[in-house]
């Protein structure tokens, strides 16, 4: 049998950062992960944080990965964070740039396939010094101890030994129920993410959201905009493309349940989020039917080669970089030329083909993922036997308020687990005592379980400091209170010493509520908002349309099976489905007899179903693989 | 300590069949000059084969063709698969018109001058030429054993045996599997359903380790080229090319398109009529042939 020192289960950006790290400190590693090519399952918002902690160690992303600064495909700086209230057609913003930068070396909007495959590279030269590697389209199905060995097996290849593992395949981690680590996290300590990437200009994001190059900014939505239920919305820039979803508190959802891509959609629309995203979009009338086919044939290819110049030169011309580029590879002498070259396509189109031009948006993939909201999720001990949990897998995230941090976590926890593996093979110890013991003191260490378990009274203070302006008589009595308290100077040292002792579970029955989501941030939108019109109408693509776009290879094999199709919570599935996988069959009309049945495998593996649903990856490159991320 | 496995493989420029890059002549022959050329399919399927040889057994490859200086783009893109140590390209005027014979000539020739190859790998056959008689012919010119579509094979470098794998027909019963072995050298043609089985971790290590080599040094693949002429291959000049082909293409047909006139009926094979009719109906049709 072969042996490493370590295997890596998951290759998101945690375990690629486990697999760099380990590597540097000279230890043999492999990754093995399921997706084909590595870390092309993985979803974010997203935003990447390096974090400035004054008293405490972190490992950021460019400790990490040395030439990050210099050569990482990140997406854009995050210059601006607003908050938006929304009800009806007006809105609140909020600018709590002060609260983004608060501790914050620098901020990125990434898109995590493309990152993945960056950090994939990095990890996999480092690798490669000491013998180990990457290896994709690999299930793990097993780890079993015998005779004091450690073995791991998978669907695909031989059976390896290893001293450690480190888990991190995500919040629905099988690693944590192979070992029993864990249980399935309770619908109480997840939210349900649902995005969608859209693609717009560079310059025209620049001129939209008032950037300069290479800036970006970041909008949160709260209030009318969710159907009553707890979660918000998000925009953030990329370089030319949008990420724009919803994030909503699972156990809200199960409560009245509502399709994703509903909400996705309603939120796509409102005219604060379209005039966001609205683009230039060629709009193709049918053929005329009573044409002999070869000329339909002919116009067919005519208008798809000329649309497919009039997309090339209007991205070229609407890109500095590609701009720039293209007159310097002499392919067009001056930016006037590349102007009449798209003009000229265009009028082609028009008058040719008669293909008009419409307001509308472009949606390039759409994706859903569960995020473990760390306050409840957290695994107090994350580690069983010589297995270390890192990242989603070990429940870890901060969501606090308007702090959303998830990659920049998994990537320190990343580096204390190596380190925790490096120092058991010094002492040859491999043990749960021993190094098990050591990664969880490395872990309470962490500046982010901190973040996770208690409140952060400064950052409180610039948050409460950014909604001055906001009348106090919209919140309820412990906000207001709260707020007040807060704001006064003269009683801070009070307000901090009250804060110290609240955990953040205290807190999260009187901030989490519905009246904080969806209430407040509406009464504000209603009193101190200014209106926003729209005159023009998006039209979203619809649920069938977004799955054929995905790349979903199908598994013959069902990997859903439902364990109780006559659950509340199954049921619920039928709506909450963010791929609509699941029917509710009527058994019996006359006495109302139903159960919910699997109708297709759509699965985007976000595993909404997971907790009643005996719900694995499917085996090896199976499966769906994202492009954007 | 295992001693290297020394492997060729025959590989051949080929035109470019997929959807929209074939252009034909009036009298219905293939316009090469119009028609993109590329690096074989079965033999990217031999390629990929002789890189298995290279993840498990370290082996030496040496890909080889004959064929214009231009054909060095099947070598490139050969390289690109299978980490290529050498690459041997055989042009020369001499070669113009070779069939099936001459080329197996040629190749037997550049073959020995690679010194000692254990192993020869070739592809099914080539989809310009179908004939599938190049790879038998080398084998038997060398001397070497020959096992053709071979989907899997191992080698025991120490007994020097190879183990394979061949997915025939036998009688008329498709896809019997036969396992065989034979001693080492051996010229193997590969099966289009061949499929390499990674199955350890640090097999799939090194392939991915291997494979990126391989695109490194694609990039400069003239470094490891060597073009051989007739004289330096030292071949009877009477015994390749035109003059050594006993064969010539006369004539090229176009296959006529299957009318589109069939008639379909469903038979009911519950009911004894239908199934007696259908049973005089076979019968009246065997005795027409």
């Amino acid at each position: 049998m072969e042996k490493y020192d370590v295997a890596i289960i998951g290759g998101g950006s945690a375990g690629l950062a486990a697999l760099m790290e380990l590597s540097k400190l000279g230890l043999q590693a492999v990754v093995l992960e399921g997706a084909k090519p590595v870390g092309s399952k993985s979803v974010t918002g997203g935003i990447l944080y390096s974090k400035n902690y004054r008293n405490a160690k972190v490992y950021n992303v460019e400790e990490v990965y040395k030439n990050f600064l210099d050569d990482a495909p990140v997406e854009r700086r995050i210059t601006g964070y607003y908050l938006n209230a929304v009800s009806e057609n007006k809105v609140y913003t909020v600018d709590l740039t002060d609260a983004h930068n608060y501790q914050t070396n620098f901020a990125y909007s990434v898109l995590m396939v493309r990152m993945n495959k960056w950090f994939a590279a990095q990890a996999e030269e480092e690798a490669q010094k000491n013998g180990g590697g990457i290896v994709s389209g690999v299930h793990v199905s097993d780890i079993v101890w015998e005779n004091s060995k450690t073995i791991v097996q998978t669907d695909e290849l031989e059976p390896i030994q290893v001293n450690a593992v480190v888990a991190a395949d995500g919040v629905n981690s099988e690693a944590a129920l192979m070992t029993g680590a864990r249980k399935k996290f309770d619908v109480e300590a997840l939210y349900q993410g649902v995005k969608s990437v859209i693609r717009l200009p560079e310059d025209i994001i620049d001129e939209r959201y008032g950037l300069k190059e290479g800036e970006g900014v970041a909008h949160l939505f709260a209030g009318d905009i969710s159907r009553g239920h707890n979660g918000g919305g998000f925009i953030y820039t990329n370089k030319e493309t949008l990420s724009v979803g919803l994030v909503y508190h699972l156990d809200s959802l199960i409560k009245s349940p509502i399709e994703p891509y509903t909400l996705l959609d309603s939120f796509l629309t409102i005219p604060q989020v379209s005039n966001y995203i609205k683009d230039e979009v060629p709009f193709v009338k049918e053929f005329d039917r009573d044409l002999p086919k070869e000329e339909q044939l002919r116009m067919k290819f005519g208008i798809s080669k000329l649309l497919k110049s009039w997309e090339e030169l209007r991205y070229t011309y609407y890109s500095k970089t590609a701009r720039r580029k293209a007159i310097e590879s002499r392919l067009y002498k001056s930016e006037e030329e590349l102007r009449h070259r798209l003009d000229e396509t265009r009028k082609e189109l028009e008058e040719k083909f008669r293909v008009s031009f419409v307001t509308n948006y472009v949606e390039l993939e759409y994706s859903a993922k569960l995020v473990p909201d760390g306050k409840r999720a957290l695994m107090d001990k994350p580690y069983k036997n010589n297995v270390l949990f890192v990242g989603d897998a070990a429940g870890r995230g901060v969501f606090v308020g308007t702090r959303i941090e998830g990659i920049n976590i998994g990537i320190d926890d990343a580096a204390r687990a190596a380190r925790a593996i490096a120092r058991a093979k010094e002492h040859n110890d491999y043990s749960e005592e021993y190094m098990g013991r050591y990664y969880g003191e490395l872990i309470n260490e962490s500046p982010y379980t901190d973040d996770i378990r208690k409140i952060d009274f400064e950052y409180l203070k610039i948050f409460v400091n950014a909604c001055k302006e906001i009348p106090t008589e919209s919140l309820n009595l412990f906000l207001r209170l709260g707020f007040m308290l807060l704001q006064k100077a003269t009683v801070q040292d009070f307000a901090r010493a009250i804060t110290k002792m609240l955990d953040q579970r205290t807190l999260l029955a009187l901030i989490e509520t519905n009246e904080a989501y969806v209430k407040i941030p509406m009464e504000v939108a209603e009193k101190i908002g200014r209106t926003v019109n729209p005159d023009y109408k998006i039209k979203p693509p619809s649920i069938d349309e977004r799955i054929a776009k995905i790349r979903i290879n199908d598994d013959p094999e069902p990997h859903i099976k439902i364990l109780d199709p006559n659950s509340r919570f199954i049921k619920s599935m039928v709506q909450l489905c963010p791929t609509k996988c699941y029917i509710m069959e009527i058994l019996d009309k006359e006495r109302f007899k139903s159960e919910v049945v699997l109708q297709h495998e759509g699965c985007i593996e976000c595993g909404t179903c997971s907790k009643e649903t005996d719900w694995k990856h499917p085996k090896g490159e199976k499966g769906v693989t994202y492009e954007y991320g | 300590m295992q001693s290297t496995i020394n492997v060729a493989v025959m590989v051949k420029l080929e035109p470019d069949l997929s959807e929209g890059n074939v252009s034909y002549n009036p009298d219905g022959t293939l316009n090469r000059s119009q028609t993109r050329s590329i690096l074989g399919p079965h033999s990217a399927i031999a390629t990929r084969a002789s890189f298995y040889s290279k993840v498990l057994y370290d082996a030496n490859i040496k890909v080889c063709t004959m064929g214009p200086p231009m054909a060095d783009i099947a070598l490139r893109q050969a390289l690109e698969i299978c980490n290529a140590d050498e690459l041997h390209l055989y042009s020369d005027r001499a070669f113009a018109g070779a069939d099936t014979l001459a080329t197996a000539e040629t190749i037997k020739a550049g073959i020995r001058k690679m010194g000692s190859i254990d192993l020869v790998i070739g592809g099914h056959r080539a989809v310009d030429g179908e004939t599938g008689q190049t790879g038998p012919q080398v084998a038997w010119k060398l001397g070497f054993n020959f096992l053709g579509n071979v989907i899997d094979y191992s080698i025991d470098s120490a007994n020097r045996i190879i183990h394979a794998e061949r997915l025939i027909e036998i009688q008329g019963l498709y896809n019997i599997l036969e396992e065989v072995e034979c001693p080492l050298p051996a010229l193997i043609t590969i099966d289009p359903s061949y499929r390499e089985r990674y199955n350890t971790v640090s097999q799939r290590l090194k392939y991915i380790k291997l494979q990126k080599e391989a695109m490194k040094k694609a990039e400069n693949y003239k470094q490891y080229l060597k073009v051989w002429s007739a004289k330096e291959l030292g071949v009877d000049t009477r015994s390749v090319g035109l003059p050594g082909s006993p064969t010539i293409v006369y004539k090229v047909e176009k296959v006529p398109r299957a009318k589109a006139s069939r008639q379909t009926r469903i038979i009911d094979v519950s009911k004894d009529s239908e199934l007696k009719e259908l049973g005089m109906r076979l019968l009246e049709i065997l005795n027409s042939k």
